[in-house]
């Protein structure tokens, strides 16, 4: 016990005396943070839109004018030919372009069904996707209208039509906002990262100018060396936990539904798997650099098979089926699920068990492959 | 004479390469053995399967009277070492080195207190106890690398190419130290490649591709090789064997 205590004391005095550490654990986590909570929004907003109408009438006009009228589109410019749609959508110009034909408003009035082309630059798929659907939905909103008022004009003539209204409620996330999805991600690659990256380089560190070796011919045991070099990234790890939270509350007033303790407590298990990743990576590499590539290519896998950025439904099965070995996806859910529903342990097992197993094997599997010998 | 370090038919293989050679040593109690060969000559492959770091592939070695095969834990207690890079953590003082030692060896506060105090008078370190390792000239890094591996009082002290980039002058005062460390009954086992500092030595072994070709008291070796300075033989001893092969 005493001896791991010496080595916290040291390894303590070592983060707290290098300023880039000190940084790296208090700062840059404020900053990502702050720049991830702002910049990574999937509302689409200000989608830009071309406007060509062939018809010029007041029927449409009042579909124009009901594009304007939102924040959704905004609109940069009219073109009179497709020639001119395709010279701004491929400039960057134009995200979108309506293009009313020809006696729209005239056929509309004969109780023709004329037709509406919605051209979208399709290279952001996911952006295209929302802006048709704002799009269409602008469109069948004016249909109804026109129908309404046809009903209206003509009661004698009128066919009684059904229309199913939907009505929608959002659970959980009243308002939608991005942040209330993106933030407890974002904590949670903050820890990830924290306790990963800084616990493997701390160990790779001393094997690069030789105190590892120096600690190796000490009676030190092979747990003491571990538990000594990883706890005080653990400690970090939630004093970090802390800072992030406060940082979600009183700049994106984010609160947490559900409760802190649960939160700390699965924090704990999950930090298994990262510091035993860490452990794994300092024994697979020389250097420093070779630490940090490393842990690297760990973290983009991890981030991408998440869903952090990618909703997992959203992918291929296969991947699908990858993403059950990475243990930040378990995470990434519990924290979700704490942070907005409030979800209580029973709800959490589902991914609280295979996160647990996995971080107990990782952590294990890497506690033994540290040798207290060179070769 | 008590045996500290015995090792017979002693090797170790790197794939196919033979990095010690069955290599056959004893090295008593207080002495001051000298361990001499040039770079990759297989000196600290052979420190580092007698302090418990690499296992042997063959061979049998006792230190301190524990078996390198399956006492190591036990051999740590009893052993110092310094390696070739002084592994000092430069952004803690040199005080916090030692107290760090300290504690890990399991010494009481009371102990380290004790242990600090002595060895930094031992070492000359005293005026610099504060200072910050990564500021210290390397002459002193040196030594504090020393107190620290005497820090637990260890009756055998393994110093692997101890001088290695220092200055002649502190090269000098070190070998005093070694001296002062062995008038304290302590086994000094030492490796160099510098020839004159083989002169110091009460014992030497020489090493060439991993096979010891000579061992001896300094002044014998260059009697038995009609050689005025222990560079001359070991110049002759290395061109002999070099032929031979």
């Amino acid at each position: 016990m005493q001896q791991i205590l010496y080595l916290m004391w040291k390894e303590f005095k070592q983060v707290f005396r290098t300023r880039e550490m000190l940084s790296i654990i208090f700062v840059a986590p404020m900053i990502q943070m702050l720049v991830l909570g702002f910049a990574i929004s999937t509302e689409v907003k200000n989608v830009s839109l071309i406007i060509t109408d062939f018809d010029r009438s007041s029927t449409s006009r009042e579909i124009l004018r009901a594009f304007e009228h939102t924040d959704r589109f905004r609109i940069v410019g009219y073109e009179s030919s497709y020639r001119g749609i395709d010279n701004a959508i491929h400039r960057w110009h134009a995200q979108m372009a309506i293009v009313i034909p020809p006696n729209f408003g005239r056929d509309l009035q004969r109780g023709l069904q004329p037709e509406v082309l919605l051209i979208v630059d399709g290279l952001d798929g996911n952006t295209a996707g929302v802006a048709l659907g704002y799009a269409t939905g602008i469109l069948r909103q004016f249909g109804q209208m026109v129908l309404r008022q046809r009903m209206l004009a003509r009661p004698d003539a009128a066919i009684p039509v059904h229309q199913v209204v939907a009505e929608d409620r959002m659970w959980y996330n009243l308002d939608l906002q991005p942040e209330q999805y993106m933030i407890p991600g974002i904590v949670v690659l903050l820890i990830t990262i924290i306790s990963m990256l800084l616990s493997a380089m701390s160990m790779v560190r001393e094997k690069e100018i030789g105190t590892m070796e120096q600690l190796m011919v000490t009676p030190l045991k092979r747990y003491q060396i571990i538990l000594g070099k990883i706890l005080p990234f653990l400690i970090l790890a939630f004093v970090e936990l802390g800072i992030v939270l406060v940082v979600a509350q009183f700049i994106f007033s984010i609160r947490i539904v559900g409760s802190y303790a649960l939160l700390a407590g699965l924090a704990f298990l999950y930090l298994f798997a990262t510091l035993g990743l860490g452990i794994f990576i300092s024994t697979i590499t020389q250097t420093q650099q070779q630490a940090m590539f490393v842990s690297w290519f760990f973290l983009i896998f991890m981030i991408l098979m998440s869903g952090f950025f990618i909703p997992i439904e959203n992918m291929p099965p296969l991947l699908q089926k990858i993403t059950y070995i990475n243990p930040m996806r378990y995470f990434m859910y519990i924290m979700r699920e704490i942070f907005q529903k409030g979800s209580t342990f029973p709800f959490l097992l589902k991914d609280l068990v295979p996160m647990t197993v996995f971080g107990l094997l990782i952590f294990t599997f890497s506690v033994l492959k540290f040798q207290k010998r060179l070769a | 004479m008590n045996i500290s370090v015995q090792t017979r038919n002693l090797t170790r293989r790197f794939g196919r390469f033979t990095a010690v050679d069955r290599v056959t040593l004893d090295v008593y109690e207080g002495e001051i053995f000298g361990f001499l060969g040039a770079n990759g000559a297989g000196k600290t492959t052979l420190i580092r399967m007698l302090t418990g770091l690499l296992k042997p592939t063959e061979g049998e070695a006792q230190v301190a009277g524990f078996d390198v095969w399956g006492q190591s834990e036990a051999i740590k207690r009893r052993i110092g070492y310094m390696s070739q890079r002084f592994s000092l953590y430069e952004d803690l003082t040199a005080e916090e080195n030692l107290t760090f030692y300290g504690g890990i060896y399991g010494l009481r506060r009371d102990q380290i207190e004790q242990r600090k105090a002595i060895l930094f008078e031992h070492v000359g370190l005293q005026p610099f106890a504060g200072q910050m390792t990564r500021d210290l000239p390397l002459g002193f890094k040196q030594r504090l690398a020393l107190a620290c591996a005497l820090l637990h009082d260890p009756p055998i002290v393994f110093l692997d190419e101890p001088t290695s980039g220092v200055d002649p002058k502190a090269r000098r005062s070190f070998w005093n130290l070694i001296y002062q460390t062995a008038q304290l009954g302590k086994t000094l086992f030492v490796t160099t490649h510098f020839m004159d500092e083989a002169e110091y030595c009460h014992r030497v072994g020489i090493m060439h591709m991993g096979r010891m070709i000579a061992v001896g008291p300094p002044g014998q070796l260059k009697r038995q090789y009609d050689k005025s300075t222990m560079q001359e033989v070991f110049i002759a001893l290395h061109q002999s064997s070099e032929e031979a092969a």
